[in-house]
């Protein structure tokens, strides 16, 4: 069963009478459960949008979008959607709505009208999924970019959504919070069978993807797995998005004549690839 | 300005951090009132001797507490120039052009400076031993009988303890703006009053800016959170009285009274003459 599905989706932002930004173009795609799709793009390609569409933050102009079958667009029911899609964004800090580190995490299932003891659980349980277990009866401002990004993710865990949408978590963050708040990811993903969509302009987060999807001009313009993504490189420089320079390499070395395939992806898988031929 | 401390959450776990924060929430605003209706020195005493107590008990540092009045110090230093010159009443002591100070503008300045000194500490003490998540739910449990006439107390409450949430991040954000315009030659120290003040600008257009952007994304994050102020929503801490808050209304009381006796029976009004005599003697 797909998870999220987007039939013909479209959405604009109207800044004046004559000034109409069309950040998602016509937009199908399906999300299938239990997969990690990273979803790429430069700065404006309508990668944000899309994800704030996810969770009905946004409704479409046109088109559909529909989670577990339920559209965004009933208000009715957007709190069923909010509970099953999470959203994780970009500034830790804006996220945060209490001083303390275990009231931030009960906040999300205080407001699903969760049982005083099951929230209670819920809180150790998100904690400990990241990591953060010991610092939850602290304060967050004293932790770094990727403890507080791991928090808010914590903090949306616990409403027991079944996807989980990292909206750009990684931008603020330094390599070594990256990769902290990256393994948070795939471990939800692998160990509670999270669906992920992380959306990101960091090829390196893009390659560990079961499912990587371009986006350019709001409109869906690659969608296959990482390796065969990477092999049309050239397409990506059309779409202002660079390669791992692996791949970067093994392309112009394909291009002198030296077969070693277009699709590595790593320093370790090129360096497998030249030593045969040495 | 990481020395501005008033509305900082200051964890040590210590007896009057573990109590009902409607204990203290009703505490601060009793006291609020009282610290209003003081006359005598006694009367000051006695207060700063309870606040003091509350303070050693809390655990937290007095050197912090009285970080807390730094941020006020300049308002201090103002209406205590503005009374000494304009509150004209009993004995003058010293005159000069327009300036006039007199007995009675000396003992009302002085009564307004440990005014405010003991309103701002003892405001302080409450978000020192508070969370602002506690802070909130003591008001929203305080307030919720005005849910009948339709005032939104839920919404209130949470807008309140976000904004307290706040305060160290636009204060970190601050110092970050200010270092930016610094580094671009920015003149911040220097200067009169009025240039001092225009060089502000710099810094709270960003500041007002970056502000508006957190919002924005703060309410992304509410809705992302399924926040609503709806009855169906419930609360992981339940509040819940012991016996030091019980204790604790007694104290409140007793302190009350006994202020109030003060106020208008003037036994301390009655001890301060025999000072001041003294003083006067010498």
């Amino acid at each position: 069963m797909s998870a999220i599905e987007l039939k013909n989706v479209s959405f604009s932002y109207v800044l004046s009478e004559t000034e109409i930004v069309r950040a998602v173009r016509n937009v199908s795609l399906e999300i299938e459960e239990g997969s990690f799709v990273a979803i790429v793009g430069h700065n404006g390609s309508g990668k944000s949008t899309l994800a704030k569409l996810l969770n009905g933050l946004l409704i479409p102009d046109k088109g559909t979008v529909k989670v577990f079958g339920i559209d965004t667009k009933e208000k009715s029911t957007i709190y069923e959607v909010r509970k099953n899609v999470g959203m994780v964004f970009q500034n830790p800090d804006n996220q945060m709505v209490a001083s303390i580190i275990e009231d931030d995490i009960a906040f999300g299932p205080e407001n699903l009208g969760v049982k005083r003891e099951e929230i209670v659980e819920r809180v150790d349980w998100a904690l400990s999924q990241v990591g953060m277990l010991e610092h939850k009866k602290g304060t967050p401002f004293k932790l770094s970019g990727g403890q507080k990004q791991r928090l808010a993710i914590a903090g949306i865990i616990a409403m027991k959504p079944k996807v989980l949408v990292l909206d750009e978590s990684t931008a603020m963050l330094d390599p070594q919070g990256r990769a902290e708040v990256m393994r948070v990811a795939h471990e939800l993903n692998k160990k509670e069978g999270m669906t992920v969509i992380c959306i990101t302009h960091y090829m390196e987060e893009a390659l560990e993807a079961d499912r990587l999807i371009v986006m350019s001009d709001g409109k869906v313009v690659l969608d296959n797995i990482p390796k065969l993504v990477f092999a049309q490189s050239k397409e990506l420089l059309d779409y202002k998005l660079t390669v791992p320079l692996a791949t970067q390499a093994a392309i112009e070395l394909e291009n002198l004549g030296i077969s070693v395939g277009k699709d590595v992806m790593n320093k370790e898988e090129l360096v497998e690839r030249l030593c045969p031929l040495l | 300005m990481n020395n501005f401390s008033f509305g900082q959450y200051y964890p040590t776990n210590s007896l009057v951090h573990r109590l009902d924060p409607r204990t203290k929430l009703i505490f601060t605003f009793v006291y609020m009132i009282i610290v209003f209706l003081i006359k005598s020195y006694m009367g000051y005493l006695f207060t700063a001797v309870l606040l003091a107590s509350i303070i050693f008990t809390s655990k937290v540092p007095f050197r912090v507490v009285i970080r807390s009045i730094r941020a006020v110090l300049f308002l201090l230093f103002f209406t205590l120039i503005i009374n000494l010159l304009f509150y004209n009443e009993g004995k003058t002591v010293f005159e000069w052009n327009f300036i006039h100070i007199t007995m009675g503008g000396i003992d009302y300045s002085i009564k307004m400076l440990f005014r405010l000194t003991l309103l701002v500490m003892g405001a302080s003490m409450l978000t020192f031993t508070t969370t602002s998540t506690e802070l909130t739910d003591a008001l929203e449990a305080l307030l919720k009988p005005l849910t009948y006439i339709k005032v939104p107390v839920h919404d209130l409450a949470i807008i309140m303890s976000i904004a307290l949430r706040f305060i160290p991040t636009l204060m970190e954000e601050t110092q970050k703006i200010m270092n930016a315009q610094k580094a671009r030659g920015a003149n911040l120290d220097t200067g009169s009053f009025f240039e001092r003040i225009k060089a502000m600008l710099p810094i709270l257009i960003p500041l007002f800016v970056s502000a508006f952007r957190r919002a924005d994304e703060l309410a992304d994050a509410l809705d992302a959170r399924c926040y609503n102020a709806t009855d169906k929503r419930t609360k992981m801490k339940k509040l819940k009285f012991g016996l030091t808050d019980y204790l604790s209304f007694v104290g409140t009381i007793v302190f009350a009274v006994l202020v109030c006796l003060d106020a208008y029976m003037a036994g301390g009004a009655y001890i301060d003459g025999l000072i001041f005599s003294v003083i006067m003697g010498a």
